[in-house]
């Protein structure tokens, strides 16, 4: 079975299992104004709450916690923050086209938020898609808003088709941010609906798969490593683990990330 | 031999309150498609829906809110996308916010049939643990050793659909 993934604003546990989602991402959207510069404490929800096993699977539900940073101004981005290190994942919301440039190419992020309730205020272009395709970062079209309104339903699609056209399918998520149950629709569904923003069948299918799946693990990375490590084989005795490979490194002296090359942001 | 193939969608409909389903029936539901079909995609979405022997409502649970849609085989995929935008179905002068979520799809009836009573055979091992007392752990447990696929009725999954009503309740 496929290791999917929902964001959605509000708690409603019971209703992912019965739709058929086996990793959640609750996300909580950040602002960034003059008055409020931090994100507050409470928000991130701890591991433990639901444990929830779906029929059929023997793992429990997994819950993961996201923060969207909405950036107007390139210092809305603060790479050192600490409260950063609370989320499992971290995406990006750019509203100008030098900061979807920067966040393609520099930001370390997991997921860069396309506009979807509004005119794109810029074009994509192939440079920065393709260099953030290269390092893993994933695209994000969330569709709860084309279900509450036609003319949201409209830049949805106009967006996502633009975006699709630029990046060829590939690093494409699809998620509903939805505020309300009814708002949630099921992973067979979203693959489906998909389809109107120009992904061909197989990407559909990845889209809410098998690159969310990715993105995940991309974030593990990030918060494990800061960055993608190289590994470079020192001698026969000192060969360090690969990246994947866990739990080789309980049975090492010295850590990892003193033996390897660190390629970092 | 040349036949007509078509495709047939195991839907559930997903609602906040459960005695809503109860207001469903299969002419509110065709409604409902149909509408949100031709919103959708316009009049080239809806010209296929004009087949009257082939987009029907095939069977509707009210109890548990399953139903089967009929679609043509060679433009079922564009229907399907317009399905995760219903979001109510008007019914005997009632609005039910809901919203579908898909399930199966199969060639046959046979076979998204065999899917249900799986499905369900499924909820009614989810529900166990919930149960309050011995009697309605042994209605589930009977339940689902009945879940079978009898010839020519649908006899099997209607009876654990109905046990599994009376445990939601």
């Amino acid at each position: 079975m496929w290791s999917r993934k929902v964001k959605v604003n509000s708690y409603f546990w019971c209703l992912f299992l019965s739709v058929g989602f086996s990793t959640v991402a609750v996300n909580y959207v950040f602002e960034p104004t003059t008055k409020k510069k931090q994100v507050s404490h409470h928000l991130v929800l701890r591991s433990g709450t639901a444990v929830l096993s779906r029929v059929g699977r023997s793992r429990p539900i997994r819950v993961l916690n996201r923060l969207t940073i909405v950036m107007s101004d390139s210092s809305h981005y603060r790479p050192t923050a600490a409260e950063y290190r609370r989320f499992d994942l971290l995406a990006v919301y750019p509203t100008t086209e030098k900061l979807f440039h920067a966040a393609c190419m520099t930001y370390d992020v997991d997921i860069i938020c396309i506009s979807v309730t509004e005119k794109l205020p810029f074009f994509f272009k192939r440079a920065p898609v393709n260099g953030a395709i290269e390092r893993g970062v994933a695209f994000e079209v969330s569709y709860s808003a084309a279900i509450r309104d036609a003319t949201m339903r409209r830049y949805t699609i106009a967006n996502a088709i633009a975006l699709v056209d630029t990046c060829k399918g590939k690093n494409v998520i699809v998620s509903s941010a939805a505020e309300k149950r009814l708002e949630l629709r099921g992973p067979h569904d979203a693959a489906n609906l998909s389809l109107l923003f120009g992904l061909s069948d197989a990407d559909a299918k990845e889209a809410v798969s098998s690159t969310c799946r990715s993105v995940v693990l991309h974030a593990e990375r990030r918060k494990s490593a800061g960055g993608i490590i190289h590994t470079t084989k020192t001698s026969p005795e000192e060969t360090p683990p690969t990246p994947d490979d866990r739990t080789s490194t309980a049975n090492h002296k010295h850590p990892v990330w003193n033996k390897t090359d660190m390629i970092g942001p | 031999m040349v036949r007509i193939k078509s495709r047939h969608l195991l839907c559930e409909i997903n609602v906040t309150d459960r005695n809503c389903l109860l207001l469903l029936d299969d002419r509110a539901v065709l409604a409902a498609v149909k509408d949100t079909v031709l919103r959708m995609h316009g009049d080239y979405g809806a010209a296929p829906l004009c087949f009257l022997c082939v987009f029907l409502v095939k069977y509707l649970n009210a109890h548990t809110g399953i139903v089967f849609l009929r679609f043509p085989k060679n433009c079922y995929k564009l229907l399907w996308s317009a399905l995760p935008f219903i979001t109510s179905i008007e019914s005997r002068g009632h609005k039910i916010s809901c919203f579908f979520n898909c399930l199966h799809v199969g060639g046959t009836i046979r076979t998204c049939q065999k899917f249900l009573i799986r499905y369900n055979t499924q909820q009614l091992h989810r529900m166990l643990p919930k149960c309050k007392n011995e009697e309605e752990k042994q209605e589930i447990r009977q339940a689902i050793l009945n879940c079978s696929l009898l010839r020519g009725k649908k006899e099997a999954f209607e009876e654990a659909s109905e046990s599994e009503e009376d445990e939601e309740e």
